[in-house]
């Protein structure tokens, strides 16, 4: 099992809800800081560009004017005093001067038609004698025009200072802001990160020891480093999987203990039980020298000695089988020849239904030998003188071996049929014969060829076996049909073995 | 048939029973219980065919096939334990001819010992020649030969490259071959062959490992080429 991955949760984890959090926060507070700052330097620029302005405006109304012009204004004695020029050079002030005729004066040309544009609460302001203002723009800048008098009266003046610095000023303020915010979630960024590793750091590496745990690394722990809540949960966690790897450590040393016994019993039974066949087989042929009494314990003799043969050699496979001592070597196999002669060897009395044309699949035909060979000594032991039919057929990827009887068949429930795959399973304990081992030792068999074995109540009562075996493709033509088995190495074909 | 076999066995039971079934087939039956033991009653007998236990004290029963090997073609018979097919590989490997499962029944055993002492009787046209690439076949005088120099081949090489020679081109199953020359009906081993060929091209392939003379026909069996 791979250790989940972020994506694989539902919903956000920890890390991006502790981020956008903090980077809600602070972009809130950058926004609310940004806003004030810049109102507070655009209100106290303006103040001080009117205050200035102001002064101007009241001694150029007040002295400046009516010490150039003493003997009133028109506009042509205006043009000539050169006081609008001074006005421009003396701050970059821009003059209208309105004689009330609908033509006034103007010191520039794009300040043509503003006076129309100017708030029309300006003009009484003016007329009472006092000094207005007002903000507008000119050619797309800002700008402040202050009106008034000279103190004689006369013509209305209207000063337009030229606003544009306080507008640069704020654009720099604003992007100084903005730069200084994103800096600012960065480094939020980057410090929510750094504290939810901190936090999560114990949680991801009791997450890898839980996987590798489950992966059968019973010794992975997680490091406990820290003294706090974390530390304690990892303490306990590893006393956990202290205790599991104990536990299961003892349970599969015993295991293997009872699979060795097993084994060394089987081998320890072989050589006297070899004895035993090769004189039972010899008694066999004299049994009709012997005196009536005598010639029926022969005879039961030699079946027992048949019976006890079978049971240890099914022992023996089976003890192989656990010790994951077996290997597959596999061939290309007519399975319709290889069928026909098992039948004609273990149970001859089967019928037989092969497909028209021949089947021939990649596997190995020992194996096969003893899976149908089970399967018929299992249907004659189990369904005695009843019909058997072995059939072959072949579907895409997969051909099936069939083995039916016409006998009492397993029990009602999916259960029976499963259980008879059980070592030392019995559909009947009372019946004799068999070791009860072969359709365990079947089974181990079909899955070792990559293959499946399975049970079925025929409708019309009895025992159907179904053993499916993949259809592989044949190896490229020359020698070495090789496939490696559970722990087998492969073996190939001999080339050429050396002399010895 | 007066045939003299050696049995190499350590079980007393096992090696009593065997030597009287033996016996009670024709047979005249020398005893060995050990490997040691049974390389020296081999060197002093010359028997007609060995019949070897692979688990012997001593020397085990791999070891002795090798020592026969190197100094005599005489068939030899592994007695070995049912399903340590890697044994079976390997004493095949080591020289041995067939092999018998334990347990075994003694009409069995006797069928196997009489169809490996049939090896090497000959067959029809024993007068005949043979040729094979570069290699000259007289299958009276049981010798084969390259380039002039006599190559030593066991009986049942010897028998299994006649068989293949004699019909250049032809492809022999596994089957057949394990009829024809091991006698057996079915359910053989097709190890014998697969072993027995090896051996046989390591003896007469001048290149083992891609042969000419004895080419693979890949899911069928094998055939002489040349």
């Amino acid at each position: 099992m791979a250790a989940t991955s972020p994506g694989e949760r539902h919903g956000l984890g920890i890390r991006a809800r502790l981020a956008i959090v903090v980077v809600v926060l602070v972009a809130l507070t950058a926004t609310v800081l940004g806003i004030g700052a810049s109102a507070f330097v655009d209100a106290s620029l303006r103040d001080r560009l009117r205050a200035d302005a102001l002064q101007q405006a009241d001694y150029d109304l007040g002295v400046l004017i009516p010490t150039a012009l003493p003997d009133g204004i028109d506009p042509t004695s205006l043009t000539a005093s050169g006081l609008l020029e001074t006005f421009r050079l003396r701050g970059d002030v821009k003059t209208i001067v309105d004689f009330g005729d609908g033509d006034p004066v103007v010191s520039s040309f794009d300040l043509v038609g503003l006076l129309a544009s100017l708030p029309p609460e300006l003009r009484p302001i003016v007329d009472r004698g006092e000094i207005g203002y007002a903000w507008t723009s000119v050619a797309g800048h800002s700008a402040l025009v202050l009106a008034g008098r000279p103190a004689a009266g006369g013509p209305a003046f209207f000063f337009v200072h030229d606003a544009s610095d306080i507008d640069r000023a704020l654009a720099q303020l604003r992007i100084a802001l903005l730069v200084g915010s994103l800096l600012l979630i960065g480094v939020a960024l980057a410090t929510a990160r750094a504290v939810a590793r901190g936090i999560l750091r114990p949680i991801d590496a009791a997450g890898r020891a839980a996987a590798r745990i489950a992966d059968g690394q019973l010794d992975a722990r997680v490091p406990t480093t820290s003294r706090d809540e974390f530390g304690t949960w990892a303490a306990e966690f590893n006393r956990m999987a202290d205790t599991l790897e104990a536990t299961i450590e003892r349970l599969r040393s015993a295991e293997s203990r009872n699979r060795r016994f097993v084994a060394d019993v089987a081998h320890e039974l072989r050589t006297p039980l070899t004895a035993l066949v090769a004189e039972a087989s010899l008694l066999r042929g004299e049994l009709g020298a012997l005196p009536p009494d005598a010639r029926r314990a022969g005879e039961l003799l030699v079946a027992d000695v048949a019976r006890l043969r079978s049971l240890v050699d099914d022992l023996m496979e089976v003890s192989r089988f656990d010790a994951n001592a077996e290997q597959v070597t596999t061939e290309p196999v007519d399975l319709g020849r290889r069928l026909g002669a098992l039948v004609a060897a273990r149970l001859p009395a089967a019928q037989l239904t092969l497909p028209d044309q021949p089947v021939v699949i990649e596997t190995d035909p020992r194996r096969l030998d003893r899976i149908v060979g089970n399967l018929l000594d299992n249907a004659r032991l189990h369904a005695p003188g009843a019909p058997v039919t072995v059939s072959l057929a072949q579907s895409s990827g997969a051909v099936t071996v069939t083995v039916a009887d016409r006998g009492p068949g397993a029990g009602p429930a999916d259960a029976d049929l499963e259980r008879l795959f059980e070592r030392f399973a019995k559909a009947d304990p009372a019946r004799p014969g068999g070791s009860g081992l072969g359709l365990a030792i079947a089974r181990e068999h079909a899955e070792l060829l990559g293959g499946s074995l399975r049970a079925a109540a025929d409708p019309g009562g009895g025992l159907r076996f179904e053993l499916r075996l993949p259809v592989t493709e044949s190896l490229p033509a020359g020698d070495g049909p090789v496939m490696g088995g559970r722990h087998g190495q492969p073996r190939s074909e001999p080339a050429g073995s050396p002399p010895r | 048939m007066d045939a003299r076999i050696l049995l190499v066995e350590d079980d007393p039971s096992i090696r009593e029973i065997t030597a009287l079934g033996l016996r009670g087939a024709g047979f005249s039956v020398a005893t060995a219980a050990d490997g040691p033991e049974g390389l020296a009653r081999f060197r002093a007998d010359r028997p007609d065919l060995v019949l070897l236990d692979v688990m012997l004290p001593g020397l085990d029963g791999l070891e002795v096939a090798r020592e026969i090997r190197r100094e005599s073609t005489v068939p030899i018979v592994m007695l070995t334990a049912r399903g340590d097919t890697l044994d079976i590989v390997v004493g095949l490997e080591a020289g041995a001819d067939d092999y018998v499962r334990k347990p075994f029944e003694l009409p069995e055993l006797v069928a196997r010992v009489r169809a490996a002492l049939r090896r090497g009787r000959g067959g029809p046209g024993d007068a005949e020649h043979l040729r094979l690439g570069p290699l000259v076949i007289d299958a009276g005088a049981r010798t084969v030969a390259r380039d002039g120099a006599v190559i030593p081949l066991t009986r049942t090489e010897f028998d299994l490259l006649v068989e293949l020679a004699r019909r250049p081109g032809q492809v022999f199953t596994r089957e057949v071959l394990l009829e024809r020359i091991w006698g057996y009906d079915f359910l053989g081993d097709s190890r014998l062959v697969d072993v027995a060929v090896g051996r046989l091209r390591a003896k007469v392939e001048s290149e083992p490992a891609s042969p000419t003379l004895i080419v693979t026909i890949r899911g069928v069996g094998y055939r002489a080429g040349g």
